[in-house]
């Protein structure tokens, strides 16, 4: 705990980085689409949780290489604006791509695996990524998107909730080093 | 060193897959106008520079034409203006040929008209010094076979008749001249009358009585009672009538333009003026050359006197009274 609260007494180096079996990365991002895409169909409730976002922020905190993290999270971001009725492509892609360099940044500052810390980065890429997609939207769109409502801060708090318990479940695939 | 620069790169990386993807969405979405948004930025962008360089190279192009250009424009003023003064010479040049032009085609299409008449053509070269007396110079003479007396006349009317001849020039008589006369006929009634010089621009019609009507406009026609003009041909018009004591004072309009004459015809006989064809009629008529009054024009005219189709020749033979004055003045 002490270590999550003071970044900077631990050493990059000392951090570990996780790796996974083979296709892990890539199952698991298109499930967390599919799923996403599968879940909207049946209510609004769905859109509580954001399970591309919580992939991009999972493989970003633990494989801690920016260059992949933005990568893969630009990847889930089109592919997301791909299966979205009415957004032009990219408009996920920038905010992901963006979280994903951050996740990955973090993730290999500081050791994210606590749920606790967890908790807190989902919480706060949540609405990081909520900001870009606003700021995407406005200047490029003219769409009065908004930056911060009640029903985000809910949405935040379940997704935040559900990452802790999504994030456990990811960890037991990967690679026993 | 090497930390700096991998952290660097990505965050490099980062910038260039957001702008990709901003690139991607300027692509797709459309805004104002259904412009897409990529052209905007890349109007927006790229006018900027557009229009300072079109500033710049109209300024450029303005500094050269306005100060640099012109370095050469008083020596081309000059040469322009030099250039402008040959041109207006040479415009009145070729406006004096095509009024001679013109001039020539009249007498040639009334030539033509009359070609059984022999006649000359002939320029007028001088006047006289004295103001009070009408007479012209005629580049013809003696060496052209010109003799005194000999009519002279253009497409449009009389003119007036040889009075001296020499040896390549000889001298014309004017109408107008106080010393002139001529036998003349109202067109209208075939009244007869002498037409007179009398010192003043106009000539005016004598010896018609207080009785006669006559009418403003009317022409006048030779009658060839004098032997010198043959008969029927305009030696002008009506200005002016009124009664006067014993005959009516008639002044007469000439209507060869006598004060501007350049190019005229001498009449090589006293025989009267016939048109060849039709077609030289048609010819006459296109040059609008009146000088030969058809006899068919006044009905009334040819009925009060059917034998004026007779040759002027024949008709002088039986001289009126009132010829014998006209010859006797000449």
């Amino acid at each position: 705990m002490s270590y999550m609260l003071n970044p900077g007494a631990q050493s990059e180096s000392n951090i570990e980085v996780h790796k996974y079996y083979g296709g892990t990365v890539l199952v698991a991002a298109f499930s967390a689409l599919v799923l996403q895409a599968f879940l909207n169909k049946y209510g609004r409730w769905s859109e509580l949780v954001d399970l591309p976002l919580l992939v991009t922020i999972y493989f970003g905190v633990s494989r801690r290489n920016p260059v992949t993290g933005m990568f893969l999270g630009g990847a889930i971001g089109i592919l997301q604006d791909a299966l979205s009725h009415d957004n032009p492509i990219g408009l996920y892609g920038i905010a992901k791509t963006i979280v994903g360099y951050l996740a990955s940044t973090v993730g290999a500052r500081i050791d994210t695996q606590h749920p606790v810390s967890r908790l807190a980065l989902i919480f706060l890429f949540f609405h990081l990524h909520q900001i870009i997609f606003a700021v995407t939207q406005r200047v490029l769109l003219n769409h009065p998107e908004p930056f911060f409502t009640v029903r985000l801060l809910v949405n935040s708090l379940a997704t935040a909730a559900f990452g802790v318990a999504l994030f456990a479940l990811l960890d037991r695939l990967r690679r026993s080093s | 060193m090497l930390d700096s620069t991998l952290r660097q790169r990505p965050l490099a990386l980062l910038a260039a897959l957001v702008l990709a993807q901003v690139l991607l969405l300027a692509f797709q979405i459309k805004r104002d106008h259904d412009v897409r948004l990529i052209r905007y930025w890349t109007a927006a962008a790229v006018m900027p520079f557009e229009r300072s360089g079109t500033w710049g190279f109209s300024k450029t192009g303005g500094v050269w034409s306005e100060y640099i250009g012109l370095r050469g424009t008083r020596a081309e003023n000059l040469r322009l203006r030099t250039e402008l003064d040959q041109l207006r010479i040479r415009n009145r040049e070729l406006e004096g040929q095509a009024g001679e032009a013109e001039r020539l085609r009249l007498l040639l299409n009334f030539h033509e008209a009359h070609q059984e008449t022999p006649m000359l053509a002939a320029q007028v070269i001088g006047a006289s010094a004295d103001p009070a007396s009408h007479t012209l110079f005629l580049n013809r003479g003696d060496r052209d076979h010109v003799r005194r007396n000999q009519p002279v006349i253009t497409p449009d009317g009389i003119v007036g008749k040889i009075v001296e001849v020499f040896p390549a020039t000889s001298q014309v008589l004017l109408i107008n001249d106080k010393d002139s006369g001529a036998g003349a006929l109202l067109a209208d009634t075939r009244t007869h009358g002498v037409v007179k010089g009398s010192g003043d621009p106009d000539p005016r019609l004598d010896y018609v009585v207080n009785d006669e009507p006559v009418h403003q406009g009317e022409m006048i026609l030779t009658s060839g009672e004098d032997r010198i003009f043959p008969k029927d041909l305009l030696i002008g018009t009506v200005s002016m009538a009124s009664q006067g004591n014993p005959f009516q004072t008639i002044h007469v309009r000439p209507a060869a333009r006598l004060d501007r004459l350049e190019d005229v015809l001498i009449l090589l006989t006293l025989q009267e003026l016939k048109k060849t064809n039709e077609s030289a009629d048609a010819a006459s008529a296109e040059s609008g050359a009146p000088g030969i009054v058809q006899k068919e024009a006044p009905a009334s005219a040819a009925a009060a006197k059917p034998a004026s189709a007779k040759p002027a020749a024949a008709s002088s033979a039986n001289q009126t009274p009132a010829a014998a004055p006209t010859n006797s003045q000449n």
